[in-house]
């Protein structure tokens, strides 16, 4: 691995800690793009599990861009913090493609255009839903991106987001009644 | 939607989340007081929140699989894609439906970058066909190779489990290692598997534990075969430059190293990297690969499935390979202290950087495995013995079954199969028949004592009474294993005329008696008759009847009170019929048929119509030979389930005469019309026993049956007393289940010298009285068996001849020359000293005489020349030679001549029907001539105090082990069933090494199967 990579991004999750929001700038696309790559080498070799977790792969792009020797709790929330936004952009973006795709007629049977639609448009309405959320109830939305597409644990969320546990479970409580209720509201048109 | 508003909403979801719905309401009414929205968002959340957590999550997966798995959904030739599996091995993986069989199977795609070279891609077809017509059970086959849109994939079995990489790895992030016994179940499966590949030429190239799969049901089975090859070239093969770029992953490598420090070889390709920490040191250096370079990556695998961590710790590639090409790993048991050293040694051996110097074969391997597993088992048995009246429970190599779900890859622990020993005989009163009853509570069994009806809850066991109208001694009594009656109180025994061996039970002379539990006296129910089985409903007993060649031609049926007996069907006289019995429900039959091609199993329905094959000759040929037609159908049953249990011998033991290994295998049947609706499935993964007389508790839940050992030599120690003319106190020396013989004492007669015979494997190890643990000489000497082993007169050293070994496992008659070695009693390998051709047993005298003598026929076969030998210096001068009468070849026959422990007479038998008699070197001159009505001596040997003689005589149904005084006094001291019965007395004379042959056989069930 390339060591400056590693130190930059050390560096630029220290400098956004410190309140530099340019920081934030440099560092999302250092970590897009290694979450790009490791979801794309997913699809080619065997990896940990059977399917593709974007949990394990945001805590793999953690190891490899985030400097090892001296690892802060502070580095470790922030970048996931950052990093499970990324993997909800990587997979919804790569959901709409493929959508858009099927719907474009290419040559695939009826039924697994079937499948694709039905589960891609799943991830949809839950991106939708995130971000309608997110207009609500920005820290609920939040909680929901970082345990769902970061695989943080309630630990690790209360610490991104800089509250109780307690309040953590209850907000995944309430929001993922919401976005359930939304997402069973939002396919119906969707896929009719 | 307001902040404000918001806030409500949250605050009364979360309080009446909280109370249950008869509260609810009243919190609702109050709190809303008239708002309706406010109230029915509150309802719509609460309901929707009901398993909110796991709908995102399967959205969140859903899509992430349509992603992962583009081709789910679509049909492939006829192979309806159902989800995807993983990315496991080489490529994607999907669950298929092939709708031509109507069987569920995986396809697997291999990956791109592999399949653009034709050459490479036949070479893989070409190497995964042989592979996977090996039809190994520990072997993935191969069902079809197929291509998709220039995409090759190959169709295999879907296999329920998971691979050994994730067993290694469930618990936690961390790797934690197999429990003992797990552990060497499947590394002997796993070594059973690539010895039978490697005998067929293929190599894996690439064993790791992502390679092996652990079937739900414990089974063992290597994947990829010839995969490997596709993604490596060797120097040897002259495969083209693969155009077009690297794939990604090979550009830099996990542990964040530049692929280019590693061989090109390996970088070019991108398998270096999660397989790198498998390679072998000749992998690493790129040189041509045999066999053997499997055994080093299998050596790596056994040390993570031992310890839960890789041998080498090294996480970059330049340091790994580094660490393979030189450095040594941390020892096992350094890392886990309660491994066994003899795994240690064989890890250690396996990765032996030098190939020359690491196992040369999976046998080997596999024999030293199983050597470790016994110890295990017989220490197991040892502490549980103990406590003689507790029932125990032993999990034979079936630890923790895990099933796992491949999608969610959540693990499940499915129920253990128990296993657990009902009576306990000792090898020597074997039990030879028994039958649970169908509640399970009680197990009627038969000994040499007669029969016994013991409660399995209480423990407590009754001898039943025989019939007055019989004398003891008349019969040998033999329980139907599907004979006891649904009311738990009667069951079914034939008796069959003591005279007789049960190879020759038939019919004309049996007869069926029905005993009770409860006290009645027995009472017979026909002459001339098998019994069979009893049907569900109790009102009729099946029988056959009218012996033949092959068994009873006629099944009949009659009412328990003996009435109304009529013939149900008959077979030609080409045909036995035999083990009928009756399908859970009633309506259908189960019964086997013997003929000139073997014995095959049917079903037909009980009004009629054509019979059902369920199990070919074919099948059943796999059953082990010695099980009489009787015995073999006994152990297969019809469980309430559906399923058929029967038993198959693993194709292994069928290459090695010595053990025997037969394993439960099930196969489901339609109850209505007795067709197999399902391939058959392998149940248990044991080695070294067999059973029979399986039978199933009425709910199914139990399957009691006779386990029996494969029959072996096993060594006795007993003290000699009276001038070494009578034993007392003999006791098992040795506890393993392998073939062990003392062949002698160390001068000080404390320790023994012991030569041990595994699979294909031979040794030689001394145990001190004092101990329980043999200490290794040599082990694993190859080229043939060791014979003899007897100590040179200075103790230094241990001669042994080498006798070459045929392929069916026997040792063959030494029509060849043998070689004399010398084996270093500190240990080391054999030395050859020098060649013998049709040679006797030799013998040595103590010291200080350092006489050995080697008795050699000539080349005529008229004369025995007796030579004088050295262990150092070869063979010395002649010291006598003796006329044969009889032409015998003592590549045949026994022809004994053993020198006297001070080394100035011999002992002669010149036929193996006696006389022996007794020369003085001296002169030389006869002193004497005893032992004229000997029948056929077979082993001889001097007493301690050189003033007699042990002799082993063949007699009619086995062995004696005679003492013969130089006056020519016979006193019998020890009477053995085997055919090899010869003691070996200790230097001091107050004990005596017994070899005897056992084989235990006892009752067992088996639940949770």
């Amino acid at each position: 691995m390339d060591t400056s990579a590693s130190h930059d991004v050390t560096r630029l999750l220290a400098d956004w800690a410190n309140g530099d929001e340019g920081a934030l700038d440099k560092l999302t696309p250092v970590v897009y793009r290694e979450l790009r790559r490791l979801a794309a080498s997913y699809l080619r070799r065997e990896r940990q599990g059977h399917t593709l977790q974007p949990t394990a792969l945001v805590h793999e792009a953690y190891i490899r861009l985030v400097n090892q020797k001296n690892p802060t709790w502070q580095n470790r929330s922030h970048f996931f913090g950052v990093a499970a936004r990324m993997m909800r952009q990587i997979l919804v973006d790569h959901a709409r493609r493929r959508h858009a795709g099927k719907r474009a007629g290419a040559s695939v049977s009826l039924e697994a255009a079937r499948f694709q639609l039905e589960s891609t448009g799943k991830l949809i309405a839950l991106d939708a839903g995130l971000t309608a959320l997110e207009n609500i109830d920005a820290r609920k939305s939040r909680a929901i991106e970082l345990r769902y597409f970061g695989g943080l644990s309630m630990e690790e969320v209360a610490q991104a987001l800089n509250v109780s546990v307690v309040t953590v479970r209850r907000d995944l409580r309430m929001a993922e009644a919401w976005l359930q209720r939304e997402m069973r509201d939002e396919q119906v048109p969707r896929d009719a | 939607m307001t902040p404000e508003r918001w806030a409500q909403i949250e605050e009364l979801f979360h309080s009446a989340a909280a109370c249950d719905s008869a509260n609810r309401d009243r919190l609702m009414e109050e709190f809303c007081n008239g708002d309706a929205g406010l109230r029915q968002e509150v309802e719509t959340l609460l309901s929707s929140g009901q398993c909110a957590g796991e709908n995102l999550l399967a959205a969140l997966t859903g899509s992430l699989d349509a992603i992962t798995f583009p081709l789910v959904g679509q049909t492939i030739s006829h192979y309806r894609i159902l989800e995807g599996l993983g990315g496991g091995g080489m490529g994607l993986v999907y669950r298929a439906e092939d709708v031509r069989l109507g069987r569920h199977v995986a396809l697997k795609f291999l990956p791109e970058e592999s399949t653009k070279d034709p050459v490479a891609l036949g070479r893989f077809e070409r190497e995964a066909r042989s592979a996977s017509a090996l039809e190994h059970l520990n072997i993935c086959p191969i069902y079809e190779f197929g291509e998709h849109a220039g995409q090759p994939f190959i169709v295999m079995p879907l296999l329920e489990g998971e691979t050994l990489r994730e067993t290694l790895c469930s618990s936690s992030e961390r790797k934690s290692p197999l429990e003992l016994t797990r552990l060497l179940d499947l590394a002997l499966q796993i070594t059973d598997g690539l010895d039978a590949a490697h005998r067929q030429g293929i190599i894996h190239r690439d064993i790791k534990p992502a390679n092996i799969f652990i079937s739900s049901h414990g089974q063992a089975k290597i994947l990829d075969f010839g995969l490997a090859k596709l993604s490596r070239s060797e120097t040897e093969d002259s495969v083209p430059e693969r155009d077009g770029p690297l794939p990604e992953v090979g550009g830099t490598t996990r542990e964040g190293a530049p692929a280019e420090t590693l061989d090109p070889r390996l970088s070019r390709i991108g398998v270096a990297i999660g397989t790198a920490g498998y390679m072998s040191p000749e992998q690493a250096r790129g040189e041509k690969l045999d066999s053997r370079t499997d055994l080093f990556s299998f050596g790596l695998v056994l040390y993570e499935m031992a310890t839960g961590h890789s041998a080498f710790q090294a996480n970059t590639g330049p340091t790994l390979q580094h660490a393979i090409l030189y450095e040594t790993p941390t020892s096992i048991r350094q890392i886990n202290p309660s491994l066994p050293r003899r795994l240690e040694a064989i890890v250690q051996k396996a990765l032996e950087k030098d190939r020359s110097a690491r196992y040369q074969s999976a046998a080997h391997l596999y024999a030293d495995l199983q050597s470790v597993k016994r110890q295990v088992q017989s220490r197991a048995l040892m502490r549980r013995w103990i406590p003689a009246a507790v029932l125990f429970v032993l999990a034979l190599g079936i630890a923790a079954y895990w099933l796992v779900n491949l999608r969610t890859s959540t693990a499940r622990i499915l129920p253990q199969i128990n296993f657990r020993q009902l009576t306990f005989n000792s090898p020597d009163n074997p039990v030879t028949s028994g039958a649970l009853s169908p509640n399970g509570r009680y197990v009627a069994y038969v000994d040499k004592r007669g029969i016994h009806v013991k409660d399995v809850e209480t423990g407590m066991a009754q001898v039943a009474a025989q019939p007055l109208e019989l004398n003891k001694g008349d019969v040998k009594w033999e329980i139907v294993s599907a004979g006891w009656f649904p009311d738990n109180q009667r069951f079914l025994v034939n008796a069959h005329p003591a005279r007789e061996i049960p190879e020759v039970w038939s019919s004309q002379t049996t007869s069926i008696w029905i005993f009770s539990r409860i006290g009645q006296s027995p009472r017979k129910l026909r002459d001339h008759a098998v019994a069979f089985s009893v049907s569900p409903d109790a009102s009729l007993i099946a029988f056959g009847a009218k012996a033949g060649q092959l068994g009873e031609h006629e099944l009949w049926l009659v009412q328990p009170d003996g009435h109304q007996a009529h013939r149900l069907f008959y077979s030609d006289g080409a045909s036995a019929i035999d083990a009928f019995q009756w399908s859970p429900n009633g309506q259908s039959v189960l019964y086997a048929q013997v003929d000139s091609a073997g014995t095959s199993f049917l079903t037909r329905d009980i009004n009629g119509g054509p019979p059902t094959t369920v199990l070919t000759p074919y099948e059943t040929k796999q059953i082990r030979g010695d099980l009489s037609g009787r015995q073999f159908g006994t152990s297969c049953n019809w469980l309430p389930d559906g399923r058929l249990i029967y038993q198959a011998a693993d194709p292994h033991s069928e290459s090695t005469a010595s053990q025997d290994t037969c394993n439960f295998r099930t196969l489901r049947l339609d109850a209505r019309t007795g067709k197999p609706i399902e391939k058959s499935k392998r149940l248990t993964n044991w080695t070294g026993f067999c059973f029979s007389n399986a039978n199933a508790t009425a709910d199914g839940q139990r399957l009691g049956f006779l386990r029996s050992s494969s029959p072996h030599g096993t060594a006795y120690v007993a003290d000699l007393e009276n001038g070494e003319t009578s034993v007392r106190n003999a006791r098992h020396f040795t506890l393993e289940e392998w073939d062990e013989y003392i062949g002698d004492w160390t001068p000080d007669s404390r320790t023994a010298i012991i030569g041990v015979t595994r699979s294909a494997s031979y040794g030689l190890y001394k145990q001190s009285l004092q101990s329980d643990t043999p200490e290794p000489i040599v082990a694993d000497v190859t080229g043939g068996a060791l014979s003899e082993s007897i100590l040179s007169p200075d103790a230094k050293w241990i001669l042994a001849l080498i006798w070459p070994v045929s392929a069916d496992g026997s040792t063959a008659n030494p029509t060849f020359t043998q070689t004399m070695m010398r084996i270093p009693v500190s240990g080391g390998p054999p030395q050859p000293v020098f060649r013998v051709v049709r040679a006797g047993p030799y013998s040595c005298a103590r010291a200080p005489s350092k006489l050995c003598v080697l008795p050699e026929q000539t080349a005529d076969h008229k004369q025995l020349v007796v030579t004088a030998f050295d262990p150092m210096q070869g063979r010395g001068r002649e010291l006598i030679r003796f006329d044969l009468a009889r032409d015998i070849d003592l590549n045949v026959e026994n022809l004994l001549c053993v020198l006297s422990p001070d080394g100035t007479r011999l002992a002669l038998a010149r036929s193996d029907e006696g006389p022996i008699e007794i020369w003085s070197l001296r002169g030389p001159s006869r002193l004497t001539t005893l032992a004229r009505g000997v029948q056929k001596i077979w082993n001889m040997g001097w007493a301690a105090d050189g003033k007699g003689l042990f002799v082993g005589q063949h007699v009619q149904d086995g062995t004696e082990l005679l003492h013969i005084d130089l006056h020519g006094k016979i006193i019998r001291l020890w009477k053995s069933l085997g055919p090899r019965c010869f003691g070996v007395p200790s230097p001091d004379g107050k004990h005596l090494a017994i070899y005897d042959w056992q084989r235990s056989a006892n009752m067992w069930t088996m639940e949770n199967f």
